[in-house]
């Protein structure tokens, strides 16, 4: 990888001019998910802290690390995020090295080892590692901008990739392989790749597939099976579904209510504060709820996408495209999830499911977003 | 195209990426709008269902007392053990079938085929495994080793237990498991798929008093079906008491009496019925070979119901209402009331029996002795055959007595209660035969002979009657003409101890002059002063009236290998206040026993007559 405009960055400092150009509707729709995201952390542990004797000991939590997110947003926001495309095959090893660490230490829950222990704070790499790598492949398709129509170009920007994708799917953790996946697409949809190219690559995978499911866990499989019907076996493996549907269609228009719905408190309803999070806030704030949810992260999408369009350079649209991939592939994978739309995964839902890994990594994301909107040409008149 | 000033922005992408956005977000929000707002309700129902259970509180079965409030059917405390599928992991369902097999000593089969079949129908509500209340120890068997028994609930319950089992249960009845065709009718009304339900006897014919209503507990449950809370409750309502008219004490002095007939094998089998004349109220009501009905309360097994089955003598028939016997010579008061009532004789109708024997048509036709010549009173109390073959038919002993026919004799014999049920207030209650030519016709296609005339005379040939039937004609006799309908019910009070309110009796008044009816009580005492059942040193004027029926085998042994004679005797009396013979009798009472053994000769004494004496005596002399 080689470094185009290695001296632009140590010359760079904060200006007034650059804070003028925050994107401001980025700034205040983080500021609102992340409110409702502790309104929801608090609705759905409701039944929790009646055990823990500290009732808003997961509240808490998660304000400590909204606090801590949003912290490093202004901290990356500071800095040029062309330092990050200078440090990119730093970055890259640095991915890799975390995402062994957690299957060499990582601790089990859930019969996946998906977490690092570090002074009693569990963390996600992994959650981390999908913005590093956001920033690796923009890098690296940024630079080669003039061979993208090569396969080649294509072939190395896999390379690139699959070493990430085989720790996280080791761990195992199927759905954030995915979202790796879905990345890589996207960046490089956005870095000019040829359609066909994108189309073939799909279509090797999809002609793959038995070779995948043959590699798939038993759980894995069952879980699959259990999308197709979840009726097949009501008390094991389709049982999340089920529960899940129940939760969301019993909420109705208006929801039951906050911490007033059943399915989660009583336990019907798994991991109802992360993965299966979606389910409780459909089944407390109903219909209204979810389609307010829809509309912040709509116009989450567009700030970033408009972050990406108005971006100086590539690397900044590109890192901008990967953003928005991420965001927007993980809502369509917990959210279909959780109304049976896609299979079971542990996903995380961006800023409502509890859990500061991913929430400081998704701030850190947004905080090189509003970098790369603060260091935009200015609008001409 | 729309051209921007930096060539690296691939504009039309990232329309493309926001088109994305769109569809991703309108798939999502139209499966929501399915969800939530088409299906809502529905699911809300599922989420309901997930965490609030309504468990039935069964309510305590009433008690049953005699008249005087003792105890006769009451509840002891056992245990249920049942089985909640969605409780139970389907892996460990064969391991559990097995344990709760040999536990409960059931196949583990059919423990497992049960399970299966409440899966499908309703996960959520527990099916019992148990067969039979099971004692504490096994109960805390199960409870103690939970882990060993998922999905496994011990509820108490309760086992009827009848005091007097055998002394009771042909009145009495039983309570058993309610079948599956009873249950698709009763659940309406409440009933559960595992209910007891009164099988037969007062259990059954009561059920609506002794039940109760049962009550119900609303429970929230979390995903490991924990109970977390009770949501609502409605409390059971314990059954009403059901006070019968019943005296226990003198239900015990004829079981007493007819049970040691048997031991001293006088009889085989026995039956004792004795009411209240004045409003029909019965007293005591005995059927002897009976059976334990505690066998049914705690759960029979195929054997012992094999057995009870297979017996001669009938055991789980209440012999008082259930069978029909041929009446004998009691049945000469019906032949006598109807030609008194016809007008075809009266009091002072005197018939010369000159011989004992004679011969129409080539049947001869007999009486026990010579008489010589007999009024009614003379007739009746010596039980001649003669003198009623001339009132019924007309005979060569009296040529200018007609008689009244058979067609009379069965008006006034329905008109006693004859031929129909009683209406008393058992299951199953037979209502014997009353013939007359058309009914001989229509049975037999043959046409009646003056033959049958003479055998409906004495109460032999065709007539059947049941021993309630007999007790209640006379009765009505005895009460001066009216007819009740016999019944055991006295009282029914609720938990708080207020009275039910319960059927009225019927009653009937005969088309008898009161002439007649007291000419008969008359010539009843004179059965006992003069006649045919003398009762050496009798205290209390006593009035009946004998009967010998002759039917069935006579040769051969019966299940108890005792000698089947086919001989039977029945007395049948009432007790007038004093010895006038007036309307007032506060009892009357029939004893019936069959297959006599040792009454072969015509002179011996009838059983019952001895017994009717010392029951009656011991009762009221006690009474007074």
């Amino acid at each position: 990888m080689s470094l185009r405009r290695p001296a632009t960055p140590l010359h760079d400092r904060p200006a007034p001019r650059r804070w003028i150009q925050i994107d401001p509707i980025l700034l205040i729709v983080t500021l609102l998910l992340i409110g409702y995201g502790l309104v929801m952390t608090y609705s759905t542990t409701a039944e929790t802290r009646t055990f823990t004797g500290d009732p808003m000991q997961f509240v808490v939590r998660g304000a400590i690390w909204a606090a801590v997110g949003l912290a490093a947003m202004a901290a990356v926001a500071l800095f040029d995020y062309a330092w990050l495309g200078a440090f990119a095959p730093l970055l890259y090893v640095f991915t890799l090295g975390l995402l062994s660490v957690v299957l060499a230490i990582g601790t089990s829950s859930l019969g996946a080892q998906r977490s690092v222990n570090l002074g009693g704070l569990s963390f996600q790499f992994s959650e981390v590692a999908k913005v590093l790598m956001i920033i690796v492949l923009a890098k690296f398709f940024a630079d080669r901008r003039a061979s993208i129509g090569s396969p080649l170009t294509m072939l190395l920007g896999l390379v690139l990739l699959a070493p990430a994708v085989f720790l996280v799917y080791r761990q195992p953790d199927l759905g954030t392989s995915l979202v790796f996946i879905a990345i890589f697409f996207g960046i490089a949809f956005l870095a000019g790749a040829r359609i066909w190219q994108l189309v073939a690559l799909v279509a090797i995978a999809a002609a793959s597939f038995p070779i995948v499911w043959s590699l798939l866990k038993d759980y894995q499989r069952a879980r699959l099976s259990a999308f197709l019907n979840p009726y097949a076996d009501p008390q094991g493996a389709g049982w999340n579904i089920i529960q899940s549907l129940i939760a969301v269609g019993s909420g109705g228009a208006t929801g039951k209510g906050l911490t007033a719905g059943t399915q989660s408190p009583l336990g019907y309803l798994p991991i109802a504060e992360s993965d299966f999070v979606f389910s409780g806030l459909a089944e407390d704030l109903g219909f209204a709820g979810a389609v307010i949810l829809f509309a912040l992260y709509i116009v989450l999408l567009v700030a970033a996408l408009r972050v990406a369009f108005r971006a100086k350079d590539p690397f900044g649209m590109l890192i901008g495209a990967g953003v928005a991939t991420m965001l927007l592939c993980q809502i369509m994978v917990n959210v279909g999830m959780a109304i049976s739309l896609m299979p079971v995964t542990g996903i995380p839902l961006p800023f409502i499911s509890h859990g500061g890994s991913s929430l400081v990594s998704i701030c850190f994301a947004l905080g090189v977003l509003q970098s790369i909107s603060m260091r935009r040409e200015p609008e001409g008149p | 195209m729309r051209q921007d000033s930096r060539g690296f922005i691939p504009v039309r992408r990232f329309i493309a990426f926001g088109i994305a956005i769109f569809l991703v977000f309108s798939t999502l929000t139209v499966r929501l709008y399915d969800l939530e707002i088409l299906r809502g309700d529905y699911y809300h129902v599922l989420s309901e269902q997930n965490r609030i259970v309504r468990l039935p509180v069964p309510a305590e079965r009433g008690g049953i007392v005699d008249r005087t409030g003792y105890v006769l059917a009451r509840n002891i405390p056992g245990f249920a053990i049942s089985v909640i599928p969605v409780d139970l992991p389907r892996t460990r369902e064969e391991e559990l079938s097995q344990r709760l097999g040999s536990l409960l000593t059931l196949p583990s089969d059919s423990v497992d085929e049960t399970i299966r079949a409440q899966r499908i129908r309703n996960p959520y509500e527990p099916v019992r495994i148990s067969k039979t209340p099971v004692p504490r120890e096994i109960a805390l068997a199960v409870t103690e080793r939970a882990e060993l028994f998922p999905g496994v609930r011990v509820d108490p319950e309760s086992i009827r237990f009848y005091v007097d089992g055998t002394l009771y249960a042909p009145v009495m009845g039983y309570t058993g498991p309610i079948t599956e065709q009873e249950f698709e009718k009763l659940k309406q009304s409440g009933y559960l798929g595992n209910d007891d339900i009164g099988r037969t006897g007062i259990e059954s014919i009561y059920e609506q008093y002794l039940r109760g209503t049962y009550g119900w507990r609303e429970i929230e449950r979390d995903a490991a079906l924990r109970e977390i809370k009770t949501l609502a409750l409605q409390r059971a309502t314990v059954g009403d008491t059901v006070s019968l008219t019943i005296d226990d004490r003198l239900q015990k002095l004829l079981d007493a009496e007819l049970r040691k007939g048997v031991d001293d094998d006088k009889f085989t089998q026995a039956v004792g019925v004795a009411m209240n004349p004045q409003n029909g109220e019965i007293l005591a009501m005995v059927s002897i070979p009976g059976y334990d009905n505690n066998m049914f309360a705690r759960g029979i097994t195929t054997a012992e119901l094999a057995a009870l089955n297979g017996d001669d003598r009938h055991p789980l028939v209440n012999k008082a209402i259930g069978d029909r016997y041929p009446a004998g010579s009691t049945f000469k008061m019906v032949t006598g009331l109807s030609a008194l009532s016809e007008g075809t004789a009266t009091r002072e109708t005197v018939v010369n029996v000159s011989a004992s024997s004679f011969s129409v048509s080539g049947t001869t036709f007999y009486d026990w002795r010579q008489h010589g010549s007999l009024d009614f009173v003379h007739g009746f109390a010596h039980s001649s055959d003669i003198y009623f073959y001339t009132l019924a038919g007309g005979t060569q002993f009296a040529p200018n007595v007609h008689g009244v026919g058979p067609d009379a004799i069965a008006k006034y014999a329905r008109m006693l209660g004859f031929g129909s049920p009683t209406g008393i207030d058992l299951p199953n209650e037979d209502g014997g035969i009353m013939p007359d030519p058309q009914w001989k016709l229509a049975t037999f296609d043959e046409p009646w002979t003056i033959g049958n005339t003479y055998q409906e005379a004495i109460g032999q040939g065709f007539v059947a009657v049941t021993p309630l039937q007999l007790l209640n004609a006379y009765a009505a006799v005895a009460n001066g003409g009216t007819l009740w309908q016999p019944h055991l019910l006295k009282q029914v009070t609720d938990a708080a101890g207020k009275n039910v309110p319960i059927p009225e009796w019927t009653s009937q008044k005969l088309a008898m002059t009161q002439d007649n009816l007291r000419l008969i009580r008359e010539s009843a005492r004179r059965v006992v002063t003069i006649g045919h059942a003398y009762m050496p040193n009798l205290k209390i004027p006593i009035a009946g009236k004998t009967g010998t029926a002759e039917f069935g085998a006579s040769t051969g042994k019966d299940s108890a290998g005792r000698n089947k004679l086919g001989f039977h005797n029945w007395f049948v009396s009432f007790v007038p206040q004093a010895d006038n013979t007036d309307p007032t009798a506060q009892i009357a009472m029939v004893i019936f026993t069959y297959d006599s053994s040792k009454s072969l000769c015509e002179l011996c004494l009838n059983p019952a007559v001895g017994m009717t004496q010392r029951i009656l005596e011991r009762y009221l002399g006690a009474n007074k």
